[in-house]
C-alpha cells in the first residue's frame, strides 16, 4: 500500500474542514457555499470510507473499461527452495509456508471420552503460537488420472490375451474362461473408477512470515513452520511436516484443488467415493 | 466499538455537524445543506455498520469487476472469485462459520461443552461424507495478550458485582436480574479459572470456502450457490453462525490464501464480524 490509511483520512478530512472554513469566513454568494458545502460533506464521506475500503480506494480511481485492478503480478510465486511461497505487495514482501496435519483415526473408532479428548487437543492445536495461523481441513477431489490409465492398460492387455486365447488351439477353455473372468474384472473396475468422484480430506496449518528480502521472509516463515510442526507432533502423536513442491498448491490454487482432468466429472456431478 | 472507529466516525460526523452549524450562512439553501449533512451521518453509519450491503450494491451499480490478481476476477456481484484455467472458469465462494462460544450460551459450562465437543468428530464425519464436491473449513487463529484479556475479565466481573450489590441492596429485588447477574459472573468465572488452569485465549475468524467449476463465468457462480446452499444446509447440525460473505470481506478472505495479516489488521478487517 503506497499511502498510508490514516494518511490519506487526514488528508482528506483537513481539506473537507478547509472547505466549510472557507464557507463560514468568505462573503461568497449561496449557490457557490452550497456547492462547497456538498463538495466537503462527499469528501467527508469519501474520507471515511478510507476506513474499510482502502485497498480499492486507489484502483477504482484508476479504472479502465469497469475493472478495478488491485494487482495485475501473479499472486504468488514458489520459493526457490520449493517449500514456501512468496507473495509481495508494495514494497512488502510476505513468505507463507505449510505444514501437514496428519489424521489417522475415524470418530467411529472412538468412544465418548476419545472424543472429547480429541476435540480438546485440536482447540490446544490452536494455541500453539501467538502469531496468526490457518488452519484448514480441506476436501479436494484427486487427480486420479494415473490411476485409471493403469487400469485401462491392464484392461487392454488382458482384451488381448483373451483375443489370443481364443483363436489358439494350446489354450484350454478353463484358462480361456479364467482370462474372459480377468477382462469383465478390469472392465467393472474401469468403469467404477471412472464413474465415481474420488475425494480426500486432508487438514493443515499455514503461517506467514514479512522481511525484508525474499530470503529473510522464507527463512522465517520456514522457521515458524518447524515450530508449528513440532507441536502439532507433539500434540496428536502424529508425524507432520513442512509441505514441499506440487502438493503445496492445492492448499491455494483452484485449479489443483478440483485438476483439470477432473473437471468433466465435476461438471456431470455423480456419486461420491470419500477417501 | 474499537478506537480506530470511534476516531473515524467522530471526526466525519463532526465536521457534518459543522456544515448544519454553518448552514444559515447558505440563505435560501440553509435546509438542502441540512439535509445533505444529515444524511451524510446516516451514509457514514450504514457504511460503517453495513458495508456487506453497501459494496456489492455500488459495483452492481457501476458494473465494476475487481481484478485482486493475474487471472482471478471478482464480478460485479462481489459474491465469489473467479479464475480462468484453460476454457474452465473456477469460481470460490466463502460462508462465515462462527462457532458461537459455548461458555456463554450455558450456566453449567464444563456439561454441556463436553457433550457438544464429543458429538463434533461425527457431525463433522457425516459433513464430509455427504458434501460430494470440495470444500475447506478454516480457522485463522491469533493469540490474544493473557494479561489484558484477565483484566478485561476481572473488570467487567467487578462491573457485574456493583450491578449485583446494588440490586440485592434495592427495596424491591428482582429475583430474575439478580440470577442473570449471578449466571453472568459464573461464566466470568469460569473463563478466569480456564486462564489460570494454563489455557490461552485467543481470537478466530473461521470461514468456510469451496469451488465449483463451469463452462462459463455464470454457470461457475451458479453452480458454486448451489454448493454454498448445500453446505449451509450441511453445517446447520453445528451451533453456527452461516451467512454468505459478500462485499470487500471476499478479496480479503482472497488474500489469506496466500499471505496472512498481522493481529492489528484481522481486527480491522473482520471488526464488524466479531
Amino acid at each position: 500500500m503506497a499511502i498510508s490509511q490514516r494518511f490519506l483520512f487526514a488528508i482528506l478530512l483537513v481539506f473537507a474542514f478547509t472547505l466549510v472554513l472557507v464557507v463560514y469566513l468568505l462573503p461568497l454568494g449561496p449557490v457557490i457555499k452550497l456547492a462547497m458545502v456538498a463538495v466537503a460533506l462527499l469528501i467527508d464521506l469519501l474520507a471515511f470510507s478510507t476506513k474499510l475500503y482502502m485497498d480499492f480506494f486507489i484502483p477504482m480511481l484508476k479504472m479502465k473499461n469497469r475493472t478495478a485492478v488491485i494487482d495485475a503480478d501473479e499472486p504468488f510465486r514458489m520459493a526457490p527452495t520449493n517449500n514456501a511461497i512468496v507473495v509481495r505487495r508494495g514494497s512488502d514482501i510476505f513468505a507463507s509456508a505449510f505444514v501437514t496435519i496428519p489424521t489417522y483415526r475415524s470418530s467411529s473408532e472412538m468412544n465418548q471420552d476419545e472424543k472429547v479428548d480429541f476435540a480438546r487437543l485440536f482447540s490446544r492445536a490452536l494455541t500453539l503460537t501467538k502469531l496468526p495461523v490457518k488452519f484448514g481441513a480441506q476436501l479436494y477431489v484427486i487427480n486420479k488420472d494415473e490411476y485409471v490409465n493403469n487400469i485401462k492398460t491392464k484392461l487392454d492387455e488382458a482384451e488381448e490375451k483373451y483375443q489370443t486365447a481364443t483363436v489358439s488351439k494350446t489354450v484350454s477353455k478353463a484358462e480361456s474362461e479364467r482370462i474372459r473372468g480377468e477382462v469383465t474384472m478390469w472392465h467393472n473396475l474401469f468403469d467404477n473408477v471412472s464413474k465415481i468422484k474420488s475425494q480426500a480430506l486432508e487438514a493443515y496449518a499455514m503461517t506467514t512470515a514479512q522481511g525484508g528480502t525474499e530470503e529473510e521472509a522464507i527463512n522465517l516463515a520456514l522457521q515458524q513452520a518447524d515450530e508449528i510442526a513440532a507441536g502439532i507432533s507433539a500434540t496428536f502423536g502424529v508425524q507432520s511436516n513442512i509441505v514441499e513442491g506440487r502438493d503445496l498448491l492445492k492448499y491455494i490454487e483452484p485449479d489443483y484443488m478440483i485438476p483439470l482432468v477432473t473437471v468433466t466429472e465435476q461438471l456431470g456431478g455423480g456419486p461420491t467415493m470419500a477417501q | 466499538m474499537d478506537e480506530q472507529t470511534i476516531l473515524y466516525i467522530g471526526s466525519t460526523s463532526f465536521l457534518a455537524l459543522l456544515v448544519m452549524f454553518v448552514s444559515p450562512l447558505l440563505g435560501a439553501f440553509g435546509v438542502i445543506g441540512v439535509m445533505l449533512a444529515a444524511l451524510t451521518i446516516v451514509l457514514i453509519f450504514i457504511i460503517n455498520y453495513a458495508d456487506f450491503v453497501v459494496f456489492p450494491v455500488l459495483t452492481m451499480l457501476f458494473g465494476i469487476k475487481i481484478m485482486p490478481a493475474a487471472g482471478y476476477t471478482i464480478p460485479k456481484s462481489s459474491n465469489a472469485v473467479v479464475k480462468y484455467v484453460n476454457g474452465i472458469y473456477y469460481a470460490t465462494g466463502f460462508l462465515t462459520a462462527n462457532i458461537y462460544n459455548y461458555v456463554f450460551s450455558a450456566e453449567n459450562v464444563d456439561e454441556t461443552e463436553d457433550i457438544k465437543l464429543g458429538e463434533s468428530p461425527d457431525k463433522w464425519e457425516r459433513i464430509v461424507m455427504s458434501a460430494g464436491f470440495p470444500f475447506r473449513f478454516n480457522i485463522i487463529s491469533v493469540a490474544e495478550d493473557v494479561q489484558k484479556y484477565r483484566d478485561e475479565l476481572e473488570g467487567r466481573r467487578g462491573v457485574l458485582e456493583v450491578q449485583l450489590s446494588k440490586e440485592m441492596g434495592g427495596s424491591n429485588p428482582n429475583q430474575l436480574a439478580i440470577q442473570d447477574l449471578q449466571r453472568k459472573m459464573n461464566v466470568l468465572d469460569a473463563r478466569i479459572n480456564r486462564l489460570s488452569g494454563g489455557e490461552r485465549p485467543i481470537d478466530a475468524i473461521m470461514y468456510i470456502d469451496t469451488t465449483a467449476v463451469g463452462v462459463s463465468e455464470k454457470e461457475a457462480v451458479d453452480a458454486l450457490t448451489n454448493q454454498l446452499n448445500h453446505l449451509q444446509t450441511l453445517f446447520n447440525s453445528f451451533d453456527l453462525s452461516i451467512t454468505r460473505i459478500v462485499g470487500r470481506e471476499v478479496y480479503h478472505l482472497f488474500t489469506f490464501n496466500y499471505s496472512l495479516p498481522e493481529s492489528s489488521t484481522l481486527d480491522l478487517i473482520f471488526s464488524t464480524q466479531r
